[in-house]
Parts: C-alpha cells; structure tokens; sequence
C-alpha cells in the first residue's frame, strides 16, 4: 500500500505508542487524586503539557517563572473538540448576555473553507440565533485580511481561520488578519473579537507559533503527527470559558479525567516534529514539486488552485489536489485503492448532494466540474520519491482508461 | 399455548380452473418463509390455518403480512364446539377491543356444522347479548360497528376480530417468474414489488459499472433485493460487470444517443439473462416522461433488443404516488441513501428525447455490441438472497 493520505491520519510512531501503552499501565493515577499515584501522574502530565508547549512555542519555555495561571495548553480529546470549546463557549457568552442588556446580539465569522469541526459548528450556532457571516477565500485558495475584518460587525464576538486549508494546503495569512480584526475593531470602537485558528495541518509541519500572531487560541491533533487518535489539543491565551464542565480539569477549559498517555504521547510525536521539521519539510517540498512536475509532463491532470507550482510558499508542501478533468475524484480514487494506492476526496458521490463534499473548492470559484473531478494527495516523512513516481504511472494510466 | 392465524385468501377463490394449483402455490410461499419456525399451514374450504409458537406471533404476521395472496389474516381463538366456550372467547376477544376504547360492535356467526346447538342468527344474537353484559358500555351497532366479534363453527369453533389487511394480488409463482431490472433508486424496486403481487417469482439483475459506480451501491441493491425478497420469500440477484459497455457506448455512441443506447444493452443483457434463468418476461421502473430517456419513442428503441414482454407497472403513476407506495413496502429510506452512481459522467447534457426508431436503431447495431454483452453476461455474478424477517 502506498500511503498517500497523511492528511487523513499519519501511521502511529511505534515507539511512541508501545511507550505511552506501558506508561498508561505504570502510572494509573487520576491526575486530580491526592495520593502519590495520583501525584505522579500530575507530575508526567505536567511534563508532557511543557513538553507539548516547547513545540508549539519554543520561545515560551525559558520564561518558566512567568507561567499564567491557566495552562495555556489543555489536552482534549480530538481536533474537532480543540475546536468546538471556543465555538461552544459562544453559546455560554449569549445566554449570559441576555442579562446584559447593552448586547443585543452575538456575530460569528468565519471562513467558508474551514474543516467541519468549525463549520459545521457554526452553523449549528447559526441555528441557535447567533449571526454568521462566511468568508470566501480568493481564487488562489487564501484568505484576504481585508475580507474578514470586512465581514465583522460591533457584534462581532469570534473569528475562525484555519491555518492551512486540509484540502488545498493554502496557507492562510494569519498573523495579517489577525491584525486586520484588531484594527477593524479598533474602529468600531468595540473590544478585539476572539480569533480561534485550527492549527491542525500546521503543527509539526510548517512553523505555527500562536503566541506570536495576536490570535486568542489555536487547536492540534496528535493523530496527524503520529501521534494516537483521541487527544488534541487548545492553546489559549486567555484561558476559556467553556460549555461544557464538570471536574475542572485542564483549568476549566475541558473537563474529565486526563488522558494521560495519549497527551504524553502526543507531547513527544509533537516535540520529535519541531526538531526535525526543517528537514522534512525540505523533503515534502521535493515530493510536491516532483508530483506537480510530474503532473505537467504526463498532461491532462491540474493541480489545484489551478496555477499552483512547486516551491511555491503559500501553500503546505504536504498537502496537493489534483484535478482529473471528465473523470470524478471519488472514481479515480476507488481505482486507485484497488490498485493499492490510498488517496482522499473531499466528496461521496451522490448525484442529488454532487458537490456536497465540494464547498472548499466551490467557495475558491473552481468551476463545480473540475472540482468533482479533485483527489487529495498528502505526504509525509516516510513517502518516497517512487511512491510520488508509482502514483503519477498508475493516476494516469487509470485517467487514460477511465475517463469516459 | 400456540398461536393460530385464521388467513382469508381472495383472488385464488376466482380461479375456478387452477385452483388448487393457486392454494398450493401460496402454501408453498408460506412454508418458504416459515421455514425457521415450527409451523403448520393447513388449507380448509375458504380459509388457510397458520399455527406457529406463540413466541413467534410476530413473526408470523410479518410474514402474513408481505405474502402476495393473503387478503386479511387475523389471530383467532380455537375452542370446543360449545356455547360456553365460544361466548368465553367472545367475551375475551370483545374485552381486548374494549381495552383499546372501542365501543360500538356487531357480532356474526358463520356455521359449517348445523350439528350446533344454535343457528348462525340465534348464536350472533346472544353473542351480542353475553358481551353487553360483560363489557358495561359497549353497545351493538349493526350499520357502522367500531368492531366485529366473528364466530365460526367449522371442525372447531373459531372467534376472531375484524381481519388485518393483507396484501391481496395472487401468490408468487403462479404468474410464472420475473427479471426485475434493479437499479438503486426508488422505482424499480417498486416496480417489482407490483408484479410479486400480481403473481411473478422475482430474479433481479443490477448493472454494475465499477469504478464509477461505488461498492456502496452495489450494496444498497443488495438491501433493495433483500426488501423485495422479504415478499417474495428469497429472491436472486445478478450482477452484471458494465463498465466495458458503457465506456465503449460513451466512446463510440453519439453524445445524445449515450443514454438511450446504454438502456437498450442493458435490456439486451437482460434479455439473454431472462433465457437462461427461464423468466417469462422483464419489468422495469419507468415511468412515461420521467426523465428525458423514458419516452415512448426511447423505450420502442430499447425494448427492440428483446422479444419478451417488458413489464413497466409504474408507466403510468405518478412520481409522488410512487414514493409512497416505497414508503410503505419499505424501500425509500435504502433508495434514498446517497449511492447514487456516478453515471453524470455518462449522462449526455442534452439527450435524445425521441430517439428514430430506424435510423437510431441501426445507429446502435452499428455498435456491434453483441460479443461485448456476452461477455458480460459470462462475468455475470449470482447471490442468492435467503427470505428474512427484517422489521423496519
């Protein structure tokens, strides 16, 4: 099987696992218990939260003396959940503004290429009664900082952008439309709106330090870095307010008991990943460039956003559609599989919700045919040129005999 | 204690004829999908006795109620010849009616034995008097009763409520047998349900165009044969490999032409399948105008590569009807699942609406897709889907 769906999930670090097994049996302790047992696994999930906050920020460790009184890292149980605190605590925010009479109504913005832990999230809020407004992107897969502070309103209480886009890999001009939000609001008169940033594509694989882009939280996977499924994390500045609570684990901000070797765990795949990121990530920029090139020559097939080049830096060499024009992404990607070749799309064929699993495309302004006809490649350390070579042969032989 | 289902049977009664041929054809059907139970199906004058465990009376009427033939059935009561036994079960009967808030009844007697110490009118009238008397406000409505108490004094005395409907048409088999043409949308399965009523054994065939056409929907007409073979008692589906055909139509055909051509092989598969499985005739789910390929021009070109009659019970109904009718036999909610194929990709923009009969019939000889077909036909798959009892 060549392996071709990084973005999906990454095969677990072995070692990593095999070692957070043994120290799930070792150090059995509720984190919040008094006794020693207890005690001991506080103090590894300490250290696996300093472990995770050197990677994320490497700058941030020497200060030790001058730790917030939050962690600014809380463990969760998925990306998707990193990211629905900050959506969710909107819904907390609303209904104790009802006893603030000056706030009349809460606004969301956020961009309508987000993953569906956002999107979907806030739609639901929409639902409940608070404003949404979504941003498109440009025909280059980025966000413009102008776009989203021309979305906001002086109700605006929550910014969404994602950090590198889990289809395109465009990656999006963070720290610019932070500063954008906070200017807009200065003009508005009106305090800065949180900014939340699902990290998840970047951590690990491109340089993403939150503290530094004026943003108010950022979320992470383990599982996209090798790390197990089941843990993910929220870096906040401020602390947050959940919905949801109960123990007061991870200061208030995700309750329930710890998962102590699942967040042990992805605290090292996560620091193994900021030591060697240079090198991989000059290795993914010669697999990208090798696939887009290998593109061009065989004719036929366009990467997406159609243009986009090799070595380009706006977008995450890890991460490349493909569009297979006349021929459906989710076809192409079956033959694929049966030839021992794992891809993704973005879509399930269904005539009556074509272009359901679409939106990030359509929302570029990719006309809707070529997007139907996308596939996703993403890479990761152990992909090899052959595998880059042994795809192209086979995508296009396939294309040659499928496209009707 | 057993429980016994009293099963009326209709349409068999009118065939004077074959009669019997009809009764041991629906026996037949009812055993099949009795076949895990201990059961016994007895067929007296008028009437067919199905006697199962009484842990199993839900089984018992689910399969009562999807089997072609069967016009009401209704659990009955069996006692001894008696007064006293039969005003008891009345009585019984009446209190279960009463339980659920009905009120206005009419009982009737029916007697086979005049050995009975009462008439049919005598025993109906003192039926009615015992269960006034034991149900206090119930009272006798001959006109537009809530509920009926039936009593039936045969070998044994029978008393019974109002029958449950069942699905009337004529058992499955007597009509001979069926090629369904089974996509994954919500007509044909419909469609082949219509002609189980009306008597057809059931074979379906499914167009398989892999990779356009996803795993996931091969599956959901497997569950969509399932559905069917839950009246039919079993039914087997054939898997036609399609993906040659259709991309050398898509190749070769004129743009317009593509679709129209490609229902005119698949019936022309159909049709060499039909021979070999010895089926009398092919049922499809079109319906007249419902999309641009189902007009009476395009089904005169694609009904051309068969001389079987090519059954299409839907032609005239309505879509809407249609959905309904999917709904109740329990069909919609798998046809729905969205597995549609990928066929857009075949799908011409514009396609022939009235397609010449000479000239675009020629236009598709010249293909020469015979050798292609039978080919398809040899790489043809075969599942036998057994009977299941499958609640919603």
């Amino acid at each position: 099987m060549i392996y071709l769906d990084w973005a999906s999930t990454s095969p677990p670090d072995e070692v990593v696992l095999a070692e957070a097994a043994a120290l799930a049996a070792s150090v059995f302790g509720n984190p919040s218990s008094k006794h020693q047992l207890g005690e001991t696994a506080k103090a590894r999930l300490d250290e696996a939260r300093a472990l995770l906050a050197s990677a994320i920020e490497p700058a941030a460790l020497p200060r030790g003396g001058s730790s917030p009184t939050w962690p600014r890292i809380a463990f969760t149980g998925s990306g998707s959940e990193a990211d629905a605190i900050p959506l969710l605590a909107m819904l907390r925010q609303a209904l104790e503004a009802r006893r603030d009479s000056r706030i009349k109504n809460l606004h969301l913005v956020a961009s309508e290429i987000e993953h569906p832990a956002i999107y979907e999230e806030a739609r639901l809020l929409k639902s409940l009664g608070i404003g949404l407004s979504l941003v498109k992107p440009a025909k280059d897969g980025r966000l413009r900082p102008e776009s989203i502070a021309g979305a906001m309103t002086a109700d605006t209480a929550l910014v969404c952008v994602m950090a590198v886009n889990n289809e395109t890999g465009a990656i999006q001009p963070i720290a610019e439309i932070a500063a954008a939000v906070a200017s807009t609001a200065k003009t508005l008169g009106r305090p800065c709106p949180r900014i939340h940033v699902d990290a998840v594509q970047a951590l690990g694989k491109l340089p993403f330090s939150p503290a530094s882009l004026g943003i108010s939280s950022a979320a992470f996977s383990a599982h996209k870095i090798r790390g197990p499924r089941g843990v993910g994390a929220l870096w906040s500045a401020q602390g947050i307010e959940a919905l949801a609570v109960g123990g007061a684990q991870e200061g208030g901000t995700r309750a329930g008991t710890e998962n102590l070797q699942g967040a042990w765990a992805f605290a090292c795949c996560a620091r193994r990943h900021a030591e060697t990121m240079e090198r991989r990530y000059a290795g993914a920029r010669a697999l990208e460039t090798r696939l887009i090139e290998g593109l061009a020559a065989l004719g036929g097939a366009l990467p997406l956003p159609l243009g986009r080049a090799g070595m380009d830096e706006r977008y995450s060499p890890y991460i490349l559609s493909i569009a297979f024009p006349g021929l459906s992404g989710e076809v192409l990607a079956r033959a694929l599989a049966d030839e021992g070749i794992a891809v993704s799309t973005g879509s399930a064929c269904a005539s009556n919700a074509r272009h359901k699993g679409r939106r990030v495309l359509d929302a570029m302004g990719l006309e809707s045919e070529l997007g139907f006809s996308a596939i996703r490649i993403s890479t990761g350390e152990s992909t090899k040129a052959e595998d880059i070579d042994r795809f192209l042969e086979t995508a296009h032989s396939l294309y040659r005999k499928l496209k009707p | 204690m057993d429980a016994l289902y009293l099963v009326k049977i209709g349409e068999i009664l009118l065939k004077l004829g074959n009669r019997k041929e009809f009764e041991e054809r629906l026996r037949g059907q009812l055993n099949k999908k009795l076949a895990g139970i201990p059961h016994s199906v007895n067929i007296m004058p008028g009437r067919y006795y199905v006697c199962v465990p009484e842990d199993r009376a839900e089984d018992a009427e689910f399969i009562l109620s999807r089997t072609p033939g069967v016009n009401g059935y209704i659990r009955a009561r069996k006692t001894e010849k008696t007064l006293e036994a039969v005003f008891e079960a009345a009585v019984q009967v009446a209190k279960e009616r009463v339980a659920s808030g009905l009120t206005r009844f009419k009982a009737e007697s029916r007697r086979s034995d005049k050995s009975f110490p009462l008439g049919s009118f005598e025993l109906s009238a003192e039926l009615g008097a015992r269960v006034l008397e034991a149900c206090p406000g119930t009272r006798v409505d001959l006109h537009k009763p809530e509920f009926t108490i039936n009593a039936e004094i045969r070998e044994r005395a029978y008393v019974f409520p109002d029958p449950k409907p069942g699905l009337r048409g004529l058992p499955v088999g007597s009509g001979g047998k069926g090629l369904l043409l089974l996509s994954g949308g919500i007509d044909s399965p419909v469609a082949g349900y219509q002609m189980a009523r009306r008597g057809l054994a059931l074979d379906a065939v499914y167009f398989h165009a892999y990779p356009y056409t996803s795993k996931e929907a091969h599956e959901k007409v497997m569950a969509l044969a399932r559905i069917l073979g839950s009246y039919t008692g079993g039914i087997t589906l054939w898997t036609v490999p399609f993906t040659d055909a259709q991309l050398r139509i898509k190749k070769e055909a004129r743009e317009d032409l593509t679709t129209v051509f490609m229902r005119t092989a698949m019936m022309r598969v159909a049709h060499l399948l039909a021979q070999k499985i010895g089926a009398n005739c092919l049922i499809t789910g079109e319906s007249l105008g419902q999309v641009a390929s189902q007009t009476a021009e395009n089904m005169r070109l694609t009904e051309s590569t068969t001389d079987l009659p090519v059954l299409r019970p839907l032609v005239g109904i309505d879509k809407e009807d249609t959905i309904l009718l999917a709904k109740e036999i329990g069909s919609y909610e798998t046809s729905i699942l969205p597995y549609e194929d990928c066929c857009v990709l075949f799908s011409p923009k514009h396609p022939m609406l009235r397609a010449d009969h000479e000239r675009e019939g020629a236009s598709y000889r010249a293909l020469d897709l015979e050798g292609l077909l039978a080919e398809a036909l040899s790489k043809t798959e075969r599942l036998d889907i057994p009977f299941a009892i499958s609640r919603p």
